[in-house]
């Protein structure tokens, strides 16, 4: 075995062993009686302590800027677990918001953290995730580069909440907020970031509802036999089983590439934006894996009393937040159109392929590829 | 469940990645430059063009894994991955080598005799030994342990009698993997008795019928053997052993990026033709759908040739990537009918010709290598029973 192997073994087996520790860390707490009655509250409080206290909440976050250190793929798996665990905490909130503020340099504030791109600067911000609870670290365009916000837990935020009685509340950002300037593109970074971690979230309820589904198609019984073992149900679990494959590899794929543009090792321009996909897929994905989960679970699943709601609610919610998937695909198609226009310039001139007999633009691929 | 199950972590491609695919980009522009090759849809299967082949196997392009000694250029599975990732976008005809390069090769390279090495894989290298498979059989579809074309032990060999179907390019191909039974089943292990061998097709006893496809062209044959001998020098790997030997190949053919890019010279051109019109931003949410998904599938895809390239056998991830990605292929004809005014004509060029061939195509995508119905059968005992 080459030494790369070797080093790669090596992470490996110590990321796996950081998933598995957070995983079980997580569930120990998230019994579905205490995710359920965090709901009632809007959060676990002291599931939070223990986050805290154990350094989860601001891995990704380099030491310096007061983060536990680590890089974006050790936040991502941590990401993934809360939302396995559907953790009633802002963990991956917390996570994105400390890697925005590292990035600007700004100093991190203890607590919790939540991240809101603003439409703009003063405006009242609505649905902030646990914004009654959490610092919000707010972004948005301005004239001549771009704001940041440091809002301290508003005592005025008005409640709301998601499907899944996680806080979705309104955040006014007081005379005492901190306005810095920050470098124009420090917004979308923002918008990215929020998107990256809302799509990891929805990967690790994904692969909890299958866990779920799974479990229960081999253990419920019908006819004399485990729903598992009736074709019908198997043609389900394995489309199920696709989708959520689908938003695994989407998911670990943006990982890497939006590691590689903070590492400055490729330029994000001109190709495919990969955590836009990720997201657009995760929450077509979230919609039919959901729909699967309840069907196979039959009406037992649609109780309050059963833990299946804790993770579709979840799923459904998580889909509309920080972009639709038809928001993420109408923005992956205009530049993917734009990457076919960039290279097919003939096409134009030929009128239109139809009639033209032009085949291919030689653009896509290289975009969709990424590499140019 | 353990994270790795349903999908290997991503491995990176190789630093050669980039530069390769820049030469192969370079290479298919000169072709098309040339009017070598026009872009098709699902052309690994119907673009049969044997000099295309040999000019890929001067470069290196063909049997890529194939080692110096025997005549190959000794490169990795995931530097094969990325060039034959550019030849199918590019609709390419690749369809004369396809089996010689995706499966003969690493077959004969895990389990070929040495003479058996010798004799293949310097040609299939130079793109000049192209190879049929013969799996399926009249009454052996999705049920592959029911094949019945016998070997029957003879003096140095088997005689080999029975008929395979559905065996792409068999009329022009040298020779034929064969799945057939040299010993009887073991009760209900069906899956003992089953052996491959190499089977020359241009010999007496071996009859080619072409199956004439609905889009008149001729892929597909029945390979009917009457008293075929076959020498012992031509068994693959150890007899009996075929089962084991054919689901380890299955895993190469059902994950690769054939299984989602078949279609894509449809897409590349449609979103050409959407370029250049005024924008309509229902018609970019819909590119932007399968974009998506695509690209999503590719991950999956690659996450698996990682796996493969370090000798894992990822079988329910690999499965699900031929699930998900032949039913996107079939997806980006929906989208693409209803976003283009042109309607499918098998005699135009340009995107309703596209469409015609792609449509016709269609059924096949989600049938060869395994039908979906079965795949998923494979996923959820794989996932229900562990």
């Amino acid at each position: 075995m080459s030494a790369p192997d070797t080093e790669r073994d090596a992470s490996d087996a110590e990321r796996e062993l950081l998933r598995d520790t957070v995983a079980g860390l997580l569930a120990g707490h998230c019994t579905p009686e205490r995710v359920a009655a965090a709901a009632r509250t809007g959060w676990d409080a002291d599931l939070w302590q223990v986050a805290q206290s154990t350094g989860l909440t601001l891995a990704g976050t380099p030491e310096e800027a007061g983060g536990s250190g680590g890089d974006l793929a050790a936040a991502a798996d941590i990401a993934v677990a809360a939302g396995a665990a559907a953790a009633p905490v802002p963990l991956a909130e917390t996570l994105a918001a400390g890697m925005l503020l590292a990035r600007t340099g700004l100093a991190v504030p203890s607590g919790p953290l939540t991240l809101a791109v603003a439409p703009a600067r003063g405006a009242v911000l609505r649905r902030v995730p646990y914004g009654r609870v959490a610092t919000t670290v707010a972004a948005g365009p301005g004239q001549d580069g771009d704001w940041l916000a440091v809002i301290a837990r508003p005592a005025g935020a008005r409640p709301g909440r998601n499907l899944a009685g996680e806080p979705r509340d309104e955040v006014e950002p007081g005379p005492d907020a901190e306005v810095h300037h920050v470098p124009a593109g420090t917004a979308e970074y923002a918008r990215r970031l929020a998107r990256l971690f809302r799509a990891l979230l929805i990967a690790g309820a994904a692969q909890r509802a299958l866990d779920l589904t799974v479990t229960y198609a081999r253990e419920r019984e019908q006819f004399g036999r485990p729903l598992a073992r009736f074709p019908t149900v198997q043609q389900e679990l394995a489309r199920m089983a696709g989708e959520v494959a689908l938003i695994v590899a989407a998911t670990q794929a943006a990982v890497a590439d939006h590691q590689a543009a903070m590492a400055g090792h490729q330029a994000a321009a001109g190709v495919v934006p990969a955590v836009l996909a990720a997201k657009a897929q995760a929450s077509h994905g979230a919609g039919i894996v959901a729909a699967i989960a309840h069907q196979l679970h039959g009406a037992i699943g649609t109780t309050q009393e059963h833990r299946l709601r804790l993770t579709t609610t979840r799923l459904w919610s998580w889909r509309d937040e920080d972009g639709t998937e038809a928001e993420c695909r109408a923005e992956l198609g205009r530049a993917a159109l734009a990457a076919a226009r960039g290279a097919g310039g003939t096409v134009g001139t030929l009128g239109t392929v139809g009639t033209g007999g032009t085949v291919g633009t030689g653009g896509l691929w290289p975009w969709l590829s990424g590499s140019l | 469940m353990r994270s790795g199950t349903l999908l290997p972590t991503v491995r990176p491609l190789p630093p050669t990645a980039a530069e390769l695919r820049s030469q192969v980009r370079g290479f298919l522009a000169g072709e098309r430059a040339a009017g070598r090759f026009v872009p098709a849809c699902d052309a690994w299967l119907s673009g049969w063009d044997e000099s295309f082949s040999r000019r890929l196997a001067a470069r290196g392009w063909v049997g890529m894994t194939i080692p110096p000694e025997y005549g190959g250029p000794g490169r990795s599975p995931l530097e094969r991955y990325v060039v034959v990732e550019e030849l199918l976008a590019a609709g390419a005809p690749v369809a004369a080598h396809w089996v010689s390069d995706r499966q003969i090769g690493p077959n004969l390279l895990r389990y070929g005799s040495e003479s058996l090495k010798q004799r293949y894989l310097p040609p299939i290298a130079r793109g000049e030994c192209y190879f049929a498979i013969g799996l399926s059989e009249p009454d052996a579809g999705s049920d592959l342990a029911a094949v019945r074309t016998a070997a029957v032990r003879a003096d140095g060999g088997w005689i080999v009698s029975g008929v395979k179907i559905w065996t792409s390019g068999a009329h022009r191909a040298h020779a034929l993997i064969a799945l057939v039974r040299t010993g009887p089943p073991d009760g209900r292990q069906r899956h003992v008795g089953l052996s491959q061998l190499l089977i020359e097709l241009g010999q007496p006893g071996v009859t080619v019928r072409p199956i004439i496809s609905m889009t008149g062209e001729h892929h597909f044959n029945e390979v009917v053997f009457d008293g075929v001998f076959v020498p012992d020098a031509q068994v693959v790997g150890t007899i009996g052993d075929g089962w084991a030997q054919v689901i380890s190949e299955l895993a190469y053919e059902r994950s690769g990026p054939e299984r989602l890019l078949s279609t894509f010279v449809l897409l590349d051109t449609l979103a050409g033709e959407l370029a250049s019109r005024a924008a309509d931003p229902g018609a970019a949410g819909e590119v932007g759908r399968v974009v998506a998904r695509l690209w999503a599938c590719r991950q999956m895809s690659l996450a698996v040739a990682g796996a493969l390239a370090d000798g894992e056998a990822p079988e329910i991830a690999a499965a699900l990537v031929k699930d998900v990605g032949t039913r996107l292929e079939s997806e980006i004809i929906e989208v693409a009918r209803m976003l283009t005014a042109a309607e499918p004509d098998p005699d135009a060029a340009g995107i309703a010709g596209l469409l015609a061939h792609a449509v016709l195509h269609a059924p096949g995508f989600t049938l060869r290598g395994g039908t979906n119905e079965i795949l998923r059968g494979i996923v959820a005992r794989g996932l229900a029973l562990r």
